[in-house]
């Protein structure tokens, strides 16, 4: 009898695909092959991410025998993904990192954001403001400034949508560690976006 | 940060909120703030190329 796989959930293909079955694995490939791919674009670069992404999947089909459903099949797969990303990028020059500080929101003597609202909301306007392979360039630009554990963290909670726990299980972090990190990312971005439409922050 | 997070006590979330909604300025920063993660997001949508997906298939039946 042949079981139908579309409607099968991510754990039952898993355990089929454990067992033997190529069309169960292929399925699994099939639906995560795109997210994977965008994954990798965002913790590394496009021209790294094919081979995170074949780095992935083989990873997948030999560890697929030790899957035991402690965690949902997404946040396992997610993790082999994310190291696959991290191990490539192990051994490249570290980036200077840059303080914080540029970053905070800035007040004046009364406790009052020094900005103006304009000037504040110009981040938020950035889609606007460029066309969209500008804003595509620049995001990746941005993203890939962030410090490593930064960028990490905020690609996989603000991207990739992914609840604090399932980030803090795939980073190996406290929840608030990721919080923290995700915070910090997006007082960078915020401002990396206000620099690259011309306002200061 | 905590405030940002939504973790707060409500007492302490809610007197944030109050300030926040008659600041004009803190009203900008924070909305500046929830927005950069939504345009980033869809900044850095992309599609599996076709050339990809396919050496990623090649691959793969090769080494199962």
């Amino acid at each position: 009898m042949v079981v139908p796989t579309a409607d099968s959930s991510d754990e039952t293909l898993a355990a089929r695909a454990a067992a033997g079955d190529d069309h169960a694995f292929e399925e699994i490939v099939a639906r995560y092959e795109g997210r994977v791919f965008r994954l990798a674009c965002r913790l590394t670069s496009e021209t790294d991410a094919p081979d995170v992404l074949q780095n992935t999947f083989l990873q997948v089909y030999r560890n697929l025998p030790a899957f035991r459903g402690e965690s949902r099949f997404a946040t396992w797969l997610y993790r082999i993904a994310t190291n696959a990303a991290l191990m490539l990028r192990r051994g490249r020059t570290r980036k200077p990192s840059e303080s914080l500080d540029a970053f905070m929101p800035r007040f004046d003597e009364h406790g009052i954001h020094a900005d103006l609202p304009a000037q504040l909301l110009v981040a938020s306007r950035a889609d606007e403001l460029l066309d969209r392979q500008a804003l595509a360039d620049k995001a990746r630009a941005g993203i890939a400034r962030l410090p490593h554990v930064y960028r990490e963290a905020f690609v996989l909670r603000d991207l990739e949508e992914m609840s604090t726990t399932d980030v803090a299980q795939v980073l190996g972090v406290e929840p608030a560690a990721v919080r923290q990190r995700v915070h910090r990312a997006r007082l960078m971005l915020r401002g990396y976006l206000s620099d690259l439409v011309g306002v200061k922050r | 940060m905590e405030y940002l997070e939504g973790v707060l006590t409500p007492e302490v979330n809610a007197a944030l909120e109050a300030h926040v909604a008659a600041c004009e300025r803190c009203t900008a920063f924070v909305a500046s703030y929830r927005e950069t993660p939504r345009i980033l997001r869809t900044a850095t949508v992309v599609e599996l190329p076709a050339d990809i997906q396919q050496s990623l298939r090649a691959v793969l039946r090769l080494r199962r």
